[in-house]
């Protein structure tokens, strides 16, 4: 029983990350049907800025969670921006083109990013101050890190304001009236480039959040540790229905728990397999995945 | 005061001539019907004016101000608003939601003010919800607040598209064929609404094939056939001009 | 008459270009020499150390005068990213350099489909880091190796759980390539043989970030020792750091790939009191001394785990060519063979399978340095 609460813990850590980087896929799917490949570049690039930032702050002598307060912000902030400008130079010149044109140009991007980083930071592992929340509770054969309570948190403090972003405010319903209908958003008075430009940062921002929870749980950040969890994220979005924001949170934890309890219980060897044929057999039976079915109605 | 004027305008498609020299006017709290059969460009006006289309040449002056090559946010925020011939609502929103996102260009709290939860932007809030209730309330919608959109009657969805564009405080309306599908009661019903809005002092341009919601309500008729103007005048004038009589029958 | 003009022009800068080659092929014979190692991908670190003290031993080899009948020695870095399939077209795009030695790779599963390819051109190559038995066993002559084998390396490390750490029990993860799951099975198979209990023996998958549900089983299972058979240090701390977070409280014990000073830069704390295995080294040799100073002032880093195998084996090569005073195949083999010399890493000597002896110590983390602990020739602890 412990054992298997355990893995719970260490599941749904796994899978609030995988969440909030499906977030950014499925927003983005949702508002212009693109798979932005370049995402998981996203989530690195955050990681990487928010351990340049907490050890200049730090070395400033601020509070270690001041310090780490103001890197997740500027983070957040620096990976928006990055996202507008990735948005503005590779995929809005391909707005008109076929849908395979930006896809190719996402992947492109994708390669650029990470090899921008490794140019850039270079090609070691770059460690994180872990000490800043080190520590936990256990009991007995269980033990749940505050950095685990921390991941998690902040996964549903984000998407709570996500929520709210969508569905309580201006932008967001310019957002879901974008995603509907472009043309008449536009003539109902949405500036829909600034639109489709908002929805890029706020992907980007909540992927830099991950970035740097990642680099503070598992201790290091790497230029291409973007990759794996970018593919997992995405088939997160895709399992919970792409385009849908509840979707990307169910698939995300499902991915998670599915990674964690295959390779408890079986072996890790397998944890991809199962994590992957859960995706299909839901898409054989749902191919709009698990939330699919209102698909329209919550996606941004 | 929100006078449209259209001056010599052409579109092209390709080796296709939709309008040819097409000029008339649209001054305040005036009802200008915009006729013609099928395929003749009345709704390629439409989309000019609007900015979904880009005209080969003319230019469409609004206000004192040419608005050729405005994009449809920016023709939208100079105060044209529009509806669809096929309805084209936000169908998952609820009927207030479809009218608050017509605030769009009237309001500016960004993301960063959204995610604070700042009173600005609470406020704002407020007043969009409470314009958009008048105008829900003016198309005889008050009590369809919450509902969503594609759970209305057909009628009532005609009607959320009207109170829409007039969320969005226009001075002017493009009307596509608003008694497109709607029984004969509720077409009498549509013209009190349309006169009510003429009362506030908004002019309205209609593309209508109803000939009695058209004679009904039209201060001035333009015809059109085959992107050309053919006629413009008194509904008493069209109705005997042989070469509208002529268009409509050649058909 | 503009036409006209930059026709003249692209004719005289094609002239110039033209004569230009002509002159350099003329005047210059040059030593060229091939490094294959992951350049991008999950293990560019250990690549790029790779790379780096091959480029030391030429620039060493320089200094000292160069070598005769050769007016330049030149470095052709190649990428594998660790994949069989781009080694072979690295092999092949060295081979299009016209390399004649060449220094690497480091993924045993990508030197050994490389070497064939370079075996049939007759390009001398040696590795500082693939570790599988398999790289000498084909009877390739073209292979030399100048790290130590795994199946020295596992009965090292399982003679030290037994004699020196005194363990009943161990629980093994490796993340399934030919080096580390080879390494992990032969062990699971020592351990067994000596008498200590395997409680299991699990996969990751390489890429991973979050060993948690591995480490649960490693938690629950409460073994006396965790072997950690993993590709590279970087992910060697990520799995100590966690190890750790977890409280698993057994010993922890590596392999010769998380020997890396950035083990201990990222895991910090955690890897304290860890064990290792990796080739003995003279760190007091003056080889070994002239080696770090050239390295760090060169890369600026701390040399990595197989930095100075790479520049020993360049090293052995530039020294064969010299002694051969040409780069035909056969007579720069012979020249290998009866090398001897002092190396960065060890004393250098290849035998007839192209392998060089392995020396395998156990290392310990202490104070954030690896310490050597125990030496497993000598069997004494130091």
């Amino acid at each position: 029983m412990e054992f298997f609460i355990q893995q719970l813990i260490n599941g749904i850590t796994l899978g609030a990350v995988y969440a909030l980087i499906a977030l950014g896929y499925t927003m983005v799917y949702g508002i212009i049907q693109l798979i932005n490949f370049a995402h998981g570049e996203f989530f690195a690039a955050g990681g990487y800025m928010g351990v340049i930032l907490i050890s200049y702050l730090a070395a400033q002598g601020l509070h270690p969670y001041a310090c780490l307060g103001i890197s997740l912000v500027l983070s957040m902030g620096y990976c928006a921006l990055l996202a507008m400008a990735v948005e503005q130079l590779a995929y809005k010149p391909l707005r008109q083109a076929s849908r395979l044109a930006a896809l190719l140009s996402a992947l492109g991007m994708s390669i650029f990013l990470q090899n921008g980083l490794m140019l850039t930071q270079g090609v070691y592992d770059k460690p994180y101050p872990t000490e800043i929340t080190a520590g936990g509770f256990e009991w007995g054969l269980i033990s749940v890190s505050y950095m685990q309570i921390f991941i998690v948190g902040l996964t549903a403090v984000l998407l709570v304001a996500l929520n709210i972003l969508v569905f309580k405010t201006r932008i967001g319903r310019a957002m879901r009236a974008t995603s509907q209908d472009k043309v008449m958003a536009a003539l109902v008075g949405i500036n829909s480039n600034r639109v489709i430009a908002t929805t890029f940062a706020i992907g980007a921002a909540l992927a830099a959040a991950a970035g740097i929870m990642v680099g503070l749980y598992y201790g290091s950040v790497n230029y291409s540790m973007g990759f794996v969890p970018g593919i997992k994220a995405f088939a997160a979005a895709v399992l919970g229905g792409i385009g849908n924001i509840t979707g990307a949170l169910i698939g995300g934890l499902i991915i998670g728990m599915v990674e964690i309890f295959a390779a408890g219980y079986i072996s890790g060897e397998y944890k991809d397999v199962f994590a992957f044929v859960i995706l299909i057999g839901v898409l054989y039976f749902r191919p709009t995945g698990i939330m699919g079915e209102n698909v329209d109605d919550t996606r941004v | 005061m929100a006078n449209l004027t259209l001056d010599d305008i052409c579109v092209r498609f390709g080796g296709l001539q939709a309008l040819t020299d097409v000029s008339f006017s649209l001054t305040e709290g005036e009802v200008v019907g915009l006729i013609g059969p099928n395929g003749a460009g009345k709704t390629t006006v439409f989309n000019v004016i609007t900015g979904v289309y880009k005209a080969s040449s003319g230019k469409v002056d609004y206000d004192g101000s040419t608005i050729t090559g405005l994009r449809p946010y920016q023709v939208l925020s100079m105060g044209i608003a529009r509806t669809f011939q096929n309805i084209r609502l936000f169908q998952n929103m609820t009927a207030l939601e479809n009218c608050m996102v017509a605030q769009h260009s009237r309001s500016k709290v960004g993301v960063i003010g959204a995610v604070l939860r700042s009173s600005a932007q609470r406020r704002e809030e407020e007043v969009i919800a409470e314009k958009s209730q008048k105008a829900l309330d003016f198309m005889g919608l008050g009590d369809k607040t919450d509902e969503v959109a594609s759970n209305l009657p057909y009628g009532h969805q005609r009607r959320l598209e009207i109170a829409r564009a007039l969320a969005s405080e226009p001075q002017t309306i493009l009307l596509d064929e608003p008694a497109a599908g709607l029984n004969p009661a509720e077409s009498v019903e549509l013209m009190e609404y349309i006169g009510h809005i003429t009362d506030l002092g908004i002019n309205v341009l209609m593309v209508e094939h109803d000939m009695k919601v058209v004679m009904g309500i039209c201060s001035r008729i333009v015809v059109l056939d085959h992107g050309v103007m053919i006629a413009e005048g008194l509904p008493g004038e069209i109705r005997k001009n042989p070469t509208v009589i002529e268009a409509y029958l050649g058909q | 008459m503009k036409r006209l003009l930059a026709l003249i022009a692209a004719l005289a800068v094609m002239t110039m270009v033209l004569t230009g080659c002509g002159e350099e092929k003329a005047a210059e014979k040059v030593l060229k020499i091939g490094t294959m190692s992951p350049l991008t991908g999950p293990y560019a670190a250990d690549g790029n150390d790779i790379r780096q003290g091959a480029e030391i031993a030429i620039e060493v080899i320089k200094e000292q005068g160069g070598i005769e009948g050769f007016d330049d020695i030149q470095i052709f870095p190649q990428d594998t990213a660790c994949d069989p399939k781009q080694a072979v077209a690295a092999a092949n795009k060295l081979i299009n350099d016209e390399v004649t030695g060449v220094v690497g790779a480091y993924c045993s599963s990508s030197t050994i489909p490389a070497s064939e390819t370079l075996a049939e051109e007759n390009i001398i190559m040696l590795t500082p880091a693939s570790t599988s038995p398999k790289v000498t066993e084909r009877g390739l002559t073209n292979m030399f190796r100048t790290c130590g084998r795994d199946d020295h390396q596992a009965p090292a490390a399982v003679k030290f759980m037994k004699d020196v750490a005194g363990v009943k029990s161990i629980f093994i993860v490796d993340d399934k390539t030919t080096y580390s799951q080879g390494l992990a099975e032969g062990v699971a198979a020592a351990a067994t043989a000596a008498g200590i209990e395997v409680k299991e023996h699990d996969h990751v998958n390489q890429g991973d970030k979050d060993y948690s549900a591995v480490l649960t089983k490693v938690k629950a299972a409460n073994p006396d020792l965790f072997y950690i058979s993993l590709q590279n240090s970087a992910t060697g701390a990520l799995m100590m750091i966690q190890a750790k977070r977890m409280g698993v409280d057994a010993i922890l014990m590596g392999q010769d790939a998380v020997y890396h000073p950035k083990l201990v830069e990222i895991a910090k704390s955690a890897a304290e009191g860890a064990f290792c295995t990796f080739g003995a080294i003279d760190k007091d040799a003056e080889a070994f001394k002239t080696f770090v100073s050239k390295y760090k002032a060169k890369s600026g880093n701390e040399p990595g785990a197989y930095s100075a195998y790479a520049f020993d084996s360049a090293m052995a090569y530039l020294l064969a060519v010299k002694a051969a005073g040409t780069t035909d195949a056969a007579k720069v083999r012979a020249e290998i063979l009866k090398l001897d010399f002092t190396g960065a890493s060890k004393q250098v000597s290849y035998q007839e399978n192209g392998d060089s002896g392995s020396n395998y110590t156990v290392y310990q983390v202490k104070d954030g340095k690896f310490v050597p602990y125990w030496n497993s020739l000598s069997g004494e602890k130091y």
